[in-house]
């Protein structure tokens, strides 16, 4: 079938290039092997031209295949599966950078991306090592490339292309249409991702990811060419670039998930942030082995394997996040898009290639020096790098769990799976320790010097300054005693490791340096760990569940003891809840904007006596719906900010009715109305409650009407009264008559009596009969003479040009006059009246005026401006034809409520400030050694 | 003895240490059935029943959820959170439990759903012709 209106050159283009990319690496890695192996060689300049030119040939593809697929999601070309399932007319432009490496495909060339650029430097900067390590970029980057290809080979696919047809991968009747285009609208993205964190998050740590490769390639390239030193030097900037970046990604996945998810936490021990965080560990020890080696000669083969496991680990943890093996374990994994076996061969072929060498090459590599005396720096350094070994193992094993299941059961299928039964638990009770030894040691270690010769005369100032950071840290171990719930002996021993090693570094910093960061890139990094350390305790065991309300709930709640799992409370609108640690919270407001509904709630803290205390705060906590307005799909936190703790609220959960159309609709139809009528003025009994009829309005307002051009509208004004409540409740329920579309009834709810109102087509029609029906009698009036009708006193005062009817809206070149009327009813009641007479166009209208309690229609049908008479017509309806149809519901479900969880986080600040502060130690290290490379 | 062997060991011995203790934060996936039997705390996988009613009132308290559920093995029991209800929970289409029996019940401590409509759409969506 011809189709109409595809564009398929950007995605033809788009696949050559992706081929193109393929073949370009594939040559480059087979040339930069070669030049490698023929260093010494006269064709040696010959094949590295060749792997320069292929592997900017392959950078240049890869950019084409961004740039091709960047066009098809920017312009909405929906005949793409990507764009189709990622995009949607209605996308702010700034989220195509989300949606494009939202999935697998968009995410390996953001790696890619960084590969390549990362390629590029090292082929201008890496001089003799350029061919190893460029042979090394140049495999990943085919393995990689691979991944995009989407070829069959008999009825199996290799790799995923991110230009399949939509018509190629769905099957749908829609099809069958060749002009199927002008009926398809994109998905659009998941609101959850439309944020700006997806944009800044997924970058940087694919930054770190690809810089990770930096560190493994030189390893390869010192294995390779047997220069197990020279490689040292112009490789430790490198690895201390990717820990700073990596550690910059894992940090903003954290903040990501406090900030803008509702996760209630910077870290869940999910499988997805483990495997992130895992090869930062080892790379961090693979830095410390380096170090020791850079000062030493001693411990490259720490350097080496530590360098090849982080590359290693990337991958591990690209095929977990990639291959959907963490469906049970995870919450945040890519989709399985049928790549683990190409992800596995990857594996493979690096392991082969990494430890393949690391075997062969091992006995002439320089291990640690044995007889090494405790009292050197790199003694405990290399300790420390094989504590976070070991961190990384136990890490690593309890999150492939799912792998070892699934190992297992490939031979034996009956095997039904181990998994852990808390991972935060597990893992915190584990690393507790790993933090203990690493603040131990590193608060020691920064003390030490390499190659220590002189210890006997060092001794003593080793001493000083550990005597001084064991009495710092005792001290402010008993300090942040006073406010930290620390339970358990192993809290202390952490809190006291953690203030051991800030105060160690932090002596060391200005006693030793002279307070110059410059130099000082482990001290920086060393006391951020320690700072990390006290806020992830004050994070962790200072943190309430502020939102729940024993004594409301009390009773509610069915076998519920254990009051750590009260999490939630009920906040009914404009009720105020007191709440735990002294907040009082109330639901004020919500307003919807495009698809998010923000709610706005006040928290207010009160002091011992219940008093406010002027702390007064309001939080906007939303939540997303989908298009089409029938379920929500995501609910974001809202947090306010204290220099020394936050508190966090998000919405849990929605009144039913809201949340689901189906379900509101349903609830609706199960309502009972009953059916009243009453006339202005009346009062209607219901069980438990009474409700004035205050009006019946032609222009009536609601808030899901909005009023179009030939509406037929009415509305009325009801106040409910309750027996028990002085408060009065003004409901207005309203229905309209729309042209070619029918009846609508909006009711109204007062949700505070669970009451609901509604008119029915019964009162429209009522109406309009009685308007049909009244006899109206013509009667002459001249200004200040009073008149009588059906025993009514009709005054009518003057004529007046200010004209307030509610009909009437003034135009240009309108003659308007209003005649007002005042009326004494036979009972002595008043009321008066204004009705229009209107002269627009030279085309004479009336606009009728009534006093509805009197049941009094006025019409103002002539004028003589002669003789100062005017002719106002006069109707009395009957009380039967008064009384009007309204419908009341009882014990209508409340929907003026919200579920909100609020947590107080004391010292989150301080998680922050250690780890920037670990980062830039990180940073500085950078510094340091770029500028060393230079001199 | 050599330093580095001394270290060797104390690793391989604390590793060990560690793989013994750890074992008992260790659990298998199981059935409703097989729960019942152990009565220890277990991870379970499911489907909701959308059958059967979902009771969620926060009115009357925000933090019990309790639906029914269908385990691999195809049996059906009434189960428990002490949670507020996720927002798409009706819509999973996999639901990982962590509890234990209590009687006929089974009682969650948390809950993981799987709700492949978050991240891929499965219907094509039309639009009118105008």
């Amino acid at each position: 079938m011809e189709y109409i209106g595809e564009h398929l050159l950007p995605g033809q283009l788009g696949h050559l290039l992706v081929i193109l990319s393929f073949v370009a690496a594939l040559l480059s890695t087979v040339a930069y092997t070669s030049a490698t192996v023929r260093r010494s060689m006269h064709d040696y300049g010959g094949w590295l031209n060749i792997g320069r030119f292929s592997f900017v040939l392959h950078g240049m593809a890869t950019f084409g295949i961004i740039g091709s697929l960047f066009f098809i999601l920017v312009s909405k070309y929906y005949e793409y599966h990507y764009a189709w399932a990622n995009v949607s007319d209605d996308l702010p432009f700034k989220y195509t950078f989300s949606a494009f490496w939202k999935e697998q495909q968009g995410s390996f060339l953001l790696w890619s991306f960084w590969h390549i650029v990362l390629g590029a430097i090292l082929i201008w900067r890496a001089g003799r090592f350029e061919a190893p390590v460029l042979a090394t970029f140049a495999l990943a980057e085919t393995f990689i490339a691979s991944m995009l290809l989407g070829l069959y080979f008999g009825d199996s696919r290799f790799g995923a292309s991110p230009f399949d047809l939509l018509r190629d991968t769905m099957q749908a009747p829609i099809f069958q249409q060749a002009d199927y285009l002008t009926r398809v609208k994109g998905n659009g993205l998941n609101p959850l991702l439309q944020n700006y964190w997806m944009t800044i998050h997924p970058p940087t740590l694919f930054l770190g990811f690809a810089s990770t490769l930096v560190p493994f390639a030189y390893a390869i390239a010192g294995l390779w060419l047997r220069d197990h030193k020279g490689w040292l030097k112009p490789a430790l900037p490198w690895a201390l670039f990717s820990g700073a970046i990596l550690g910059t990604g894992i940090l903003m996945g954290g903040a990501w998930a406090y900030e803008a998810l509702s996760f209630g936490g910077y870290w869940a021990w999910d499988p997805v942030e483990n495997t992130s965080l895992v090869p930062w560990i080892t790379l961090v020890a693979g830095i410390h082995a380096h170090l020791i080696a850079r000062h030493t000669g001693y411990s490259v083969r720490g350097a080496y394997s530590m360098y090849l496991l982080t590359f290693l680990l990337v991958l591990y943890s690209t095929y977990l996040t990639r291959s959907g093996i963490l469906g049970d374990t995870s919450a945040h994994a890519f989709t399985e898009m049928g790549l683990g076996l190409q992800l596995i061969l990857f594996i493979a072929a690096f392991s082969l290639l990494g430890f393949g060498l690391w075997f062969v090459r091992y006995k002439e590599v320089p291990g640690m020096k044995d007889d090494e005396p405790a009292s050197t720096r790199e003694f405990w350094m290399l300790i420390g790098s094989m504590v976070l070994f070991f961190s990384a193992v136990l890490i690593t094993g309890a999150t492939s769990l799912p792998v070892w299941n699934k190992i297992v059961q490939s031979f034996n299928p009956e095997y039904v799976g181990a998994a852990l039964k808390d991972p935060v638990e597990h893992h915190n009770r584990y690393q507790l320790w790993i933090a203990v030894f690493i603040g131990l040691l590193s608060g020691v270690a920064q003390f030490l010097r390499y190659s220590e010769r002189n210890w006997k005369m060092y001794q003593r100032t080793f001493v000083r300054h550990m005597v001084i950071a064991v009495l710092g840290a005792a001290a402010l171990t008993a300090l942040n005693g006073l406010w930290l719930h620390a339970t358990g002996f192993q809290y202390w021993v952490l809190l006291f490791a953690g203030m051991f090693t800030a105060v160690s570094n932090a002596d060391y910093l200005f006693s030793v340096l002279k307070g110059n960061a410059k130099i000082g890139a482990s001290a920086v990094s060393h006391f951020g760990f320690g700072v990390l350390v006290l806020g992830i305790l004050y994070t962790g065991l200072n943190k309430e569940f502020i939102s729940s309300n024993s004594f409301a709930m009390e009773g509610l709640i069915e076998g519920a003891d254990d009051d750590a799992l009260n999490r939630n409370v009920l906040l009914l609108k404009d009720a105020p809840m007191p709440m735990r640690m002294g907040y009082r919270a109330t639901y004020l407001s919500d307003t919807i904007l495009r698809q998010t509904r923000t709610f706005s709630v006040r928290f207010e803290k009160l002091d011992s006596l219940g008093n406010a205390s002027g702390e007064v705060f309001d939080l906007y906590p939303n939540a997303m719906y989908d298009r089409q307005f029938s379920s929500i799909v995501a609910t974001n936190p809202s947090t306010k900010h204290y220099w020394n703790r936050d508190i966090f609220t998000h919405v849990t959960s929605l009144p039913k009715a809201e949340l689901d159309r189906e379900y509101a609709k349903k609830q609706e139809d199960s309502l009972r109305y009953e059916p009243y009528e009453a006339a202005v003025g009346d009062t209607i009994f219901t069980k438990k409650q009474y409700v004035v009829v205050k009006a019946f309005v032609k222009n009536p307002t609601h808030h899901d009407y909005t009023a179009q051009p030939g509406d037929l509208a009415f509305g009325a004004l009801l106040e409910a009264h309750s027996l028990d409540n002085p408060k009065v409740f003004t409901a207005k329920p309203m229905m309209y008559l729309r042209p070619g579309q029918g009846a609508f009834t909006l009711p109204d709810q007062v949700n505070q009596l669970q009451l609901k109102f509604r008119l029915s087509e019964a009162a429209m029609e009522k109406i309009f009969r009685t308007e049909e029906a009244l006899q109206y009698e013509d009667i002459s009036m001249k200004a200040g003479n009073t008149y009588t009708f059906k025993g009514h006193t009709i005054h009518f005062e003057q004529v007046e040009q200010d004209i307030k009817h509610p009909g009437y809206t003034a135009e240009e070149g309108d003659i308007a006059v209003t005649a007002r009327l005042r009326v004494t009813a036979p009972g002595g009641q008043t009321g008066s009246a204004a009705p229009v007479y209107l002269l627009r166009g030279n085309r004479p209208f009336s606009l009728k005026d009534e006093i509805p309690e009197l049941g009094l229609h006025f019409r103002f049908e002539k004028i003589d401006p002669q003789l100062g008479v005017l002719t106002i017509s006069a109707a009395l309806s009957t009380a039967e034809q008064r009384r009007i149809p309204v419908e009341i519901a009882e014990d209508a479900a409340r929907a003026d409520y919200i579920v909100l969880e609020a947590i107080l986080f004391p010292g989150i600040n301080l998680v922050w400030i250690g780890s920037i502060m670990m980062l830039i130690g990180l940073a500085l290290g950078v510094w340091k050694r770029v500028e060393g490379l230079r001199s | 003895m050599k330093k580095s062997h001394l270290l060797a060991i104390v690793i391989v011995a604390v590793g060990i240490g560690i793989l013994i203790t750890a074992s008992k934060d260790v659990t298998t996936y199981a059935t409703f059935s097989q729960a019942a039997e152990s009565g220890d705390r277990v991870k379970l996988v499911g489907q909701l029943v959308k059958e059967q009613p979902v009771e969620y009132n926060p009115e009357k308290d925000p933090n019990l959820l309790a639906f029914y559920l269908r385990d691999d093995a195809g049996e059906v029991r009434r189960v428990v959170l002490h949670a507020g209800k996720p927002q798409d929970f009706e819509r999973s289409e996999q639901i990982v439990l962590t509890g234990a029996m209590k009687g006929e019940t089974f009682e969650a401590h948390d809950m993981l759903l799987k709700c492949p409509s978050k991240y891929e759409q499965q219907e094509i969506y039309v639009k009118e012709r105008s």
